[in-house]
């Protein structure tokens, strides 16, 4: 009979000493809840300020009149000029003062040489997507933005005239070509 | 309504008859506000570095090599009879140099024009003094292989006159140094985009020319040049330049044109071109090509630079020979000119060495033992300008030893009255203060 009692006496116990944790926990945890759920703001999500920059925009140096032709007629042909006939091509192009005009002599006296290595009219026309592809890699080193295809795809698929050697020409003209 | 209308015409016919001629072909808003006195201007830099007394003084190896001879050996431009013996400037004969070259002109550029007997030359370098020629101004900190600081007569003719890049030229000696970097200045608001077309045509027609520019393709301007100037175009447009401009004189497609035309012609003519009678040296050939330049473009501006007599560095004997041989290019020069339709009797000539040389020898002797010189000493300061054409009076003398009337830097605003824009360039602010028309001190 003193066992059961004991028995109650403990349960009893027990009951109260949980009840108590119980009122503890939540003492604890409400003004936790209140700070986190009752006070919670909108969050803001921010990204770090970045300047975006067309892919082109990182050749900030002007090639001289020596590395515009060496890199030139590598394009080109598809292998290095001489020393010999770089310094000679080099002072035709200072003996010209209108760059433009030199550049224009030079790249067409170069087209003129039965070693130029171009792809034929038949195989540009055959996949204009691939073409364009390589020649911006060929001559600026990167491959076109979607709207730059676009233009290309376009333009040569509308004019018939147009062939590789014109592309090729235009690129060697162009400001981009005269940065590294 | 009618006299309405008829009054609201003729408004706008007189606004526009006022309005019309200072609206230029190159877009700028006023036109040159003087009278021109000529509509081209040939000038030579004459020589690179001439003594007086080779030169005006006539004194031929007297006053150099202690040699009692005297004489003119620059007969197409002065008055005075040539050396008689010693003869060494000539053409080879039974000796070298011995055959002197035939006058080429029937009667002298100091009879027909104005002689500045003694002009001060601001500089005693070849580039100090041809900046002060086409700067009009002495910028004595400038160094070599850079770029004019002040702007040139080419970019002031280009600018104030609204003359297109094909009608102004600068026909150098060679590339070596300063040479090919004055065609334009780094002038703010000036610059390339007023600059000369430069050639050099020894090296553009030489054999490096040859081998490398010759076999140029001429692309037809439509069916071939549209569109690869179409595609370029679209290329520059997407390229964001964050590195610096790309220089250029902006030559129009069309004159680009006529500029490649005139390479092809050059090339085809395989050298058989306008050269004097005599050319054996780089400047005759030089001004060989500069004639076909004048032939082929009728340029309002064309600059010359000569620079063979700089051998008197160390070679008194090939100084007097280059001396000789400007002399004759310099008569063929206005020569040709007058052969030359748009350019007869419309054209003047201005004719100026850059500096002088000194008054004593340095130690190199040449081949006949004859002392050189160099271009340091006060002598140096010491030159002459000649101007000949029309509305320059003729025969006419300023000037003396001990009496200097001039300077080159008065060269620069000389061209500017000449071609009608002198208020222009006088008011920039940017020529020397000293520097005046040459007209003004007649």
């Amino acid at each position: 009979m003193k066992n059961v009692e004991m028995k109650n006496v403990r349960r009893h116990s027990r009951s109260k000493q949980s009840f108590a944790v119980r009122y503890l926990f939540l003492f604890i945890l409400f003004p936790f809840l209140i700070t986190t759920i009752g006070c919670e703001k909108d969050k803001l999500y921010e990204v770090n300020e970045e300047t975006l920059l067309p892919p082109n925009a990182n050749k900030t140096k002007l090639k001289s009149d020596q590395q515009y032709i060496a890199i030139l007629y590598a394009n080109l042909f598809q292998t290095a000029l001489s020393s010999d006939n770089l310094f000679e091509a080099s002072e035709c192009v200072q003996s010209i003062g209108d760059k433009d005009l030199v550049h224009e002599v030079l790249i067409s006296n170069y087209m003129n040489k039965p070693s130029v290595v171009l792809p034929t009219n038949e195989d540009m026309r055959a996949d204009v997507d691939a073409f364009i592809t390589e020649t911006y890699n060929r001559f600026l080193v990167r491959n076109p933005t979607e709207a730059e295809r676009q233009f290309f795809k376009n333009y040569i698929i509308t004019h018939p005239n147009v062939r590789p050697e014109l592309v090729y020409f235009s690129f060697a003209l162009s400001n981009e070509y005269q940065y590294y | 309504m009618k006299r309405r209308g008829f009054i609201k015409k003729a408004a706008t016919a007189t606004a526009g008859a006022f309005v019309v001629p200072y609206i230029l072909p190159s877009g700028r808003l006023f036109a040159a506000t003087g009278a021109q006195l000529a509509q081209h201007v040939v000038m030579v830099m004459f020589a690179g570095g001439v003594r007086q007394q080779e030169s005006v003084e006539q004194t031929y190896l007297s006053q150099s090599q202690g040699i009692p001879i005297e004489g003119n050996i620059m007969y197409n431009m002065l008055d005075g009879t040539a050396p008689t013996q010693k003869i060494v400037y000539g053409t080879d004969g039974n000796l070298a140099g011995d055959t002197p070259i035939p006058q080429i002109l029937g009667s002298t550029i100091q009879q027909q024009g104005t002689l500045f007997r003694e002009v001060r030359s601001s500089h005693a370098g070849h580039y100090g003094g041809m900046n002060a020629l086409l700067q009009g101004n002495t910028l004595f900190s400038q160094g070599l292989r850079q770029k004019p600081i002040n702007p040139t007569i080419f970019e002031y003719t280009r600018r104030h006159l609204g003359a297109p890049a094909s009608k102004v030229w600068f026909v150098g000696n060679g590339i070596g140094n300063s040479t090919p970097l004055m065609n334009y200045s780094n002038h703010p608001d000036y610059g390339a985009a007023y600059g000369a077309n430069f050639l050099a045509p020894n090296v553009t027609f030489g054999s490096q020319g040859i081998e490398h520019l010759s076999d140029a393709k001429i692309y037809h301007p439509e069916e071939e040049l549209d569109p690869i100037y179409q595609m370029k175009y679209f290329l520059d447009n997407n390229f964001e330049n964050i590195g610096g401009t790309i220089e250029t004189i902006y030559n129009t497609e069309e004159e680009k044109q006529s500029i490649k035309l005139f390479m092809r012609e050059m090339y085809n003519l395989g050298g058989n071109i306008a050269k004097p009678p005599v050319s054996d040296n780089g400047d005759l050939s030089t001004v060989g090509y500069a004639v076909e330049v004048m032939k082929w473009f009728k340029p309002t501006l064309t600059v010359v630079n000569l620079g063979a007599v700089d051998a008197c560095h160390s070679d008194y004997t090939s100084y007097l020979k280059a001396l000789h041989r400007a002399d004759h290019a310099v008569g063929h020069i206005w020569n040709q000119i007058q052969q030359i339709p748009e350019m007869a009797g419309n054209t003047i000539m201005m004719v100026t060495p850059e500096c002088g040389r000194n008054l004593t020898p340095n130690p190199i002797k040449d081949e006949n033992d004859w002392l050189a010189f160099d271009h340091s000493d006060a002598n140096t300061q010491r030159v002459f300008t000649q101007m000949v054409g029309p509305n320059v009076p003729a025969n006419l003398v300023r000037g003396g030893i001990g009496n200097q009337v001039g300077e080159t830097a008065d060269n620069c605003p000389t061209i500017a009255e000449i071609l009608g824009f002198k208020a222009d360039v006088m008011g920039t602010g940017l020529i020397s203060s000293t520097a005046q028309s040459l007209f003004d001190r007649i």
